[in-house]
C-alpha cells in the first residue's frame, strides 16, 4: 500500500525541517518554501494533505487555500493550517480541515494527519 | 255754462302752464332731494291756476261758483304739499310719513266738503255776486266763518314751512348768501301775494297767489336743478355734518364762529345746546390759546393735540384750511378735528412693543440680523457685532451677508439661500463660516426664515448662534477618533506582530525537542529523554503563556472581535472538559460535570472563546483546590440565557478580594500560586470575554470553604 501523500508548504526552514521529519515516516511529503511554488506544484499533484502555513511569502497561504477549495481536482485534499496568529486562525477555522496555532506539536500533528488520511 | 275769454287772461295762461310743465318735469326728475313734494305742489298749484282761469271766463255766476269749488281743490292742499317739501327739503323727510301726512290732509278734506255744500249752510261763503271791472267778470264773495278757519290753517302749514326753509337757509356757509336771498324772496313771493289778495292791501283785481307760485315753483325748481349744491346744503348740514364723527368748525373772515357741529362741541367739551356761532375763536379754543396764536395766520395745517391726563387723555387731529371766494380773497376758515386716540394708544402700544422687543433683540446673545431680498444686511444686533469684531451697526448695514462669508465658501452659502429663496421654504438651517473682521474664523449655526408679504419674499431673517468652539471641539474629536483609530490599528498590527515572532521560534523549540525526545535523530538514554521532556513542557507552558498576554493585550486594546458562528454547545463542553479530566486525577481530585436537558443543541457564538472561559475556570478552580472535587453544571434558567457554573472544594477567596481577582496578574494566594505555573490572567480574560459578549459573572465563596463562579450568557438558539 502506497503511502499517502502530503505537500508542506512553510517558509520558515526549520520549521519546515521539523514537519517534514514528522510526516515522512508514514507519508509520502514534498515540501514547497513558497506559495508560488506551492501553486506551481498544485496544478500537476494531488495531495491528500496540505499543511499549509498562512503567513508565506509569494502567494498567501489564505489565496492557496481558496485556491485548493474551488479546484474540482483538488476536491478530496484535506488542509491543516499552521499559523502564529490566533486571530487569522479564527477566521479561516471553516475553510480549513484543521487549523492549529503555533506552536505546533510534531506528535499532535503526525497523529492528526494520520487521523484524517484514514477518514477516507 | 258759457265762458268768455279775454286776452289779458294769457299770461295766466302762460303761468298755468309753467306750473304744469314744472311739475311733470320734476316728477320726471323726482331722484332730486324735495322733488317729489314739490312735483306734486306745482301739479296741484296748476290744477289751481286752470280752475281759476275758468272761473275768471265764466260769465254767469252759477259757472263761476264751479270752478270756485273746483279751484279750492288746489288751494286746500298747495300748503300740505308746500310744507311737505319744506321737510323733505330741509333734511327731515322721514318725519312726514303717509300717518302724518293723512293727518295734516284732514282739514283740507274737510273743507272741500264744506265749500262743496256751501249752498245748504254758507259757512265758506256767505254771500257771492257778480262784479265786472278791468275787463274781468268777478266774484265778490262775503266770507263765512269756516273760511277764516281754512285760511289760519293754511297759513299756519305756509308759515311753518317757511320757517324750515329760511333756518335751513340761514345756517348756509356765507358765500350761498347771495342765492339763499334770491331762494328767500322766491319762496316769500306766494305769501306776500296771498296776502295782498285775501286782505285787498293794494287793489288788484286778481287773486295772485296762484301765479306767485309759478314763479317760486320757477325759482325753486333753478334751484333744485340749476345748483345741485344747494339742494343738497341743508341736508348736508343736518345729516352729514351734524352727523359726521369728525369735528367741524367754520370760522368767518372776522375769526369769528359760523358755523360749528355737535362733534366740534363735544370735543371742545362744550354742550350741544350751548350757543357758540358767532363768538371769536379765542373764545372757543380758550383751552388752547397757543394753538390759536400759532394758527393765525397760517394758510393750511395740521396739528395734534391733547386733552386730559391719563386715562382720560384724548388726541386730536386738527387740519386748518382757508376758504376763498373767487377774487382770491379770504372769506373763512375751516377747522376740522378728528379724535384719534384710539390710534395714538395703538401707536403709543405700539411703541411699547416695539421697545420691549428691540430690547430683547439687542440684548440677545444670539446673532440677530434681518437681510433683504438681496441678502444686503438690513439690520444686525450688538451680538452679531461682537462675534464678527465690528464696533457700529453701520460697519454692516448694506453689506452684502457673501461678503462676511469665508471666500472658500461663499458659492454653497450663495447657492443653499438661493434655493431657499426660489424654493420659498420657510426656514433652513445650516452651519455657515463666517469671516471676523481681523480676519479669524468664526462658524455661525444659523436658522434664516423667509419674510413674506402677500405671498412676495421681501427678504430673510436670520438667526444664528456662534458655533466656533463646539465646531472646534468636534473636529478635534473627529481627529482623536481617527488618532484612536490609528492607535488601535497599529496594536493590533503590533500584537500580530509580536505574536508571530513569539511564536515561531517556539515553534522550533517544541517541533525540534518532541523530535528527539522521539529519538528522530538517534536513541536518547534517559537523561537526555528527561531533558527533552523538560523543553517540550516548558515551550508547551511558554506558548500557553504567550496565548494569554496576548489574549489579554488584545481585550485591553479593545481589538478582540467575536466571532458568531452555529455550533454544538453539548460537545464543545464536553471536548473542553475532557482534557480537564486528566489534571485533576494528577491532582487527586474528584472532577465532575453536569449537562442539564435544557441545554439546546446548538447555538450561535463564539465557540472558540466560549470554550476557552470555561477552561479557563475549570483551570483555576483545579489549581486552588488541593483536595475534594471540582464540578462543571450548564443549563438553560430559561429561553435566554446559557448559566455555567464551576464550583471547587478548594481554599475559597476571602471577601475583601472578591472585587480584585478579576484584575489581570491578581493572585490571592501567593503560596498556592508558588506551587501552579501561571500568569494569573485566567480570570481576568475570562471575565472579559464574558463582558464582551453582553454576559455576566459572579463569584460565591468561602475561605477554606470553596468558590462558586457563575456565568451568565445570552443565548442564541439556532432558528
Amino acid at each position: 500500500m502506497t503511502k499517502p501523500f502530503v505537500l508542506i508548504v512553510e517558509d520558515d526552514p526549520k520549521l519546515n525541517e521539523i514537519i517534514t521529519i514528522t510526516l515522512e515516516a508514514d507519508f509520502e511529503v514534498e515540501t514547497c518554501m513558497d506559495g508560488y511554488t506551492a501553486m506551481k506544484r498544485l496544478n500537476n499533484l494531488a495531495p491528500q494533505i496540505v499543511v499549509l502555513d498562512l503567513n508565506l511569502p509569494g502567494t498567501s497561504g489564505r489565496d492557496i487555500l481558496t485556491h485548493i477549495r474551488s479546484d474540482e481536482r483538488l476536491a478530496k485534499t484535506r488542509v491543516i493550517l499552521t499559523t502564529a496568529d490566533g486571530r487569522q486562525a479564527e477566521t479561516l477555522n471553516n475553510d480549513a480541515d484543521i487549523t492549529l496555532l503555533k506552536p505546533v506539536s510534531p506528535m499532535q500533528l503526525k497523529e492528526l494527519a494520520l487521523r484524517i488520511s484514514s477518514m477516507d | 255754462m258759457s265762458y268768455h275769454f279775454t286776452a289779458n287772461m294769457i299770461p295766466l295762461v302762460i303761468a298755468a302752464l309753467i306750473s304744469g310743465a314744472l311739475g311733470l318735469y320734476t316728477w320726471q326728475n323726482r331722484r332730486a332731494i324735495g322733488a317729489i313734494p314739490f312735483s306734486i305742489m306745482m301739479l296741484i298749484v296748476y290744477e289751481w291756476e286752470i280752475s281759476y282761469i275758468f272761473q275768471l271766463a265764466g260769465i254767469d255766476l252759477a259757472t263761476k261758483a264751479f270752478w270756485d269749488k273746483a279751484m279750492y281743490i288746489g288751494v286746500v292742499f298747495t300748503p300740505v304739499a308746500w310744507l311737505a317739501f319744506a321737510l323733505e327739503y330741509t333734511g327731515r323727510k322721514t318725519w312726514m310719513n303717509a300717518r302724518r301726512l293723512a293727518m295734516f290732509s284732514v282739514l283740507p278734506v274737510c273743507t272741500i266738503i264744506i265749500i262743496f255744500t256751501n249752498e245748504s249752510h254758507g259757512l265758506f261763503w256767505a254771500h257771492q255776486t257778480l262784479s265786472t271791472q278791468g275787463g274781468f267778470i268777478l266774484t265778490d264773495n262775503i266770507n263765512g266763518p269756516y273760511f277764516w278757519i281754512h285760511a289760519a290753517y293754511s297759513y299756519t302749514l305756509i308759515m311753518i314751512g317757511l320757517i324750515l326753509i329760511v333756518r335751513a337757509l340761514l345756517r348756509w356757509p356765507a358765500q350761498y348768501r347771495g342765492q339763499m336771498i334770491w331762494v328767500l324772496l322766491a319762496t316769500l313771493t306766494p305769501f306776500i301775494a296771498n296776502i295782498i289778495s285775501v286782505f285787498h292791501i293794494v287793489n288788484v283785481l286778481i287773486d295772485l297767489t296762484p301765479f306767485a307760485f309759478t314763479v317760486t315753483g320757477i325759482g325753486m325748481a333753478f334751484a333744485l336743478f340749476r345748483y345741485r349744491l344747494l339742494d343738497i346744503a341743508p341736508i348736508a348740514r343736518d345729516i352729514v355734518i351734524e352727523g359726521m364723527k369728525e369735528g367741524m368748525v367754520i370760522l368767518d373772515a372776522g375769526r369769528r364762529v359760523i358755523d360749528i357741529n355737535r362733534a366740534a362741541q363735544h370735543m371742545i367739551g362744550l354742550s350741544s345746546d350751548q350757543q357758540m356761532i358767532g363768538k371769536p375763536v379765542a373764545e372757543v379754543f380758550a383751552r388752547w390759546p397757543e394753538l390759536v396764536e400759532r394758527f393765525r395766520s397760517v394758510v393750511e395745517g395740521e396739528q395734534e393735540v391733547s386733552d386730559g391726563e391719563g386715562e382720560k387723555q384724548r388726541w386730536y387731529e386738527l387740519t386748518f384750511s382757508t376758504l376763498f371766494d373767487e377774487n382770491k380773497t379770504m372769506i373763512g376758515r375751516v377747522i376740522m378735528g378728528r379724535d384719534i386716540t384710539d390710534r395714538k394708544q395703538a401707536e403709543r402700544r405700539l411703541q411699547e412693543s416695539e421697545a420691549r422687543f428691540r430690547l430683547i433683540v439687542e440684548n440677545a446673545s444670539d446673532l440677530i440680523f434681518g437681510m433683504d431680498i438681496h441678502g444686503c444686511i438690513t439690520y444686525a444686533n450688538p451680538a452679531v457685532l461682537r462675534a464678527l469684531g465690528y464696533e457700529k451697526e453701520v460697519d454692516v448695514l448694506g453689506r452684502e451677508y457673501l461678503d462676511l462669508v469665508t471666500p472658500e465658501m461663499r458659492h454653497k452659502t450663495k447657492r443653499i439661500y438661493q434655493h431657499q429663496l426660489v424654493s420659498k421654504t420657510s426656514n433652513t438651517y445650516n452651519e455657515v463660516p463666517a469671516v471676523a473682521m481681523d480676519g479669524r474664523e468664526i462658524w455661525i449655526g444659523l436658522s434664516v426664515q423667509l419674510i413674506q408679504e402677500a405671498g412676495q419674499v421681501t427678504g430673510f431673517q436670520a438667526l444664528g448662534r456662534d458655533i466656533t468652539a463646539i465646531k472646534q471641539a468636534y473636529d478635534a474629536m473627529l481627529i482623536a477618533r481617527d488618532q484612536a483609530l490609528e492607535a488601535s490599528l497599529a496594536k493590533t498590527q503590533l500584537l500580530s506582530k509580536v505574536s508571530h515572532e513569539l511564536r515561531s521560534p517556539l515553534g522550533s523549540i517544541l517541533g525540534y525537542a518532541e523530535l528527539l525526545e522521539q529519538s528522530a535523530f538517534g536513541q536518547l538514554n534517559e537523561k537526555q529523554k528527561k531533558a527533552a521532556s523538560e523543553i517540550i513542557e516548558s515551550s508547551k507552558y511558554l506558548a500557553s503563556m504567550v496565548n494569554e498576554l496576548l489574549d489579554e493585550a488584545q481585550l485591553r486594546a479593545n481589538t478582540t472581535t467575536l466571532q458568531q458562528n452555529l455550533f454544538a454547545l453539548r460537545s464543545l463542553i464536553e471536548h473542553a472538559t475532557s482534557g480537564m479530566d486528566i489534571l485533576a486525577q494528577k491532582k487527586g481530585l474528584e472532577f465532575s460535570s453536569y449537562l442539564d436537558p435544557s441545554l439546546p443543541q446548538e447555538i450561535y457564538g463564539d465557540s472558540r472563546r466560549i470554550r476557552q472561559i470555561i477552561i479557563n475556570l475549570v483551570n483555576n478552580a483545579i489549581k486552588f483546590t488541593r483536595e475534594g472535587r471540582v464540578s462543571l453544571r450548564a443549563w438553560c434558567p430559561n429561553g435566554s440565557c446559557l448559566e455555567i457554573q464551576v464550583s471547587d472544594t478548594g481554599v475559597g477567596i476571602p471577601k475583601e478580594a472578591h472585587s480584585q481577582i478579576f484584575e489581570p496578574f491578581r493572585q490571592v494566594h501567593p503560596d498556592i500560586t508558588h506551587e501552579n505555573r501561571g500568569a494569573g490572567l485566567g480570570l481576568s480574560i475570562a471575565k472579559q470575554l464574558v463582558d464582551l459578549m453582553n454576559g455576566k459573572i459572579t463569584l460565591e465563596s468561602e475561605l477554606g470553604k470553596g468558590s462558586t463562579f457563575t456565568v451568565l450568557l445570552p443565548l442564541r438558539k439556532a432558528d
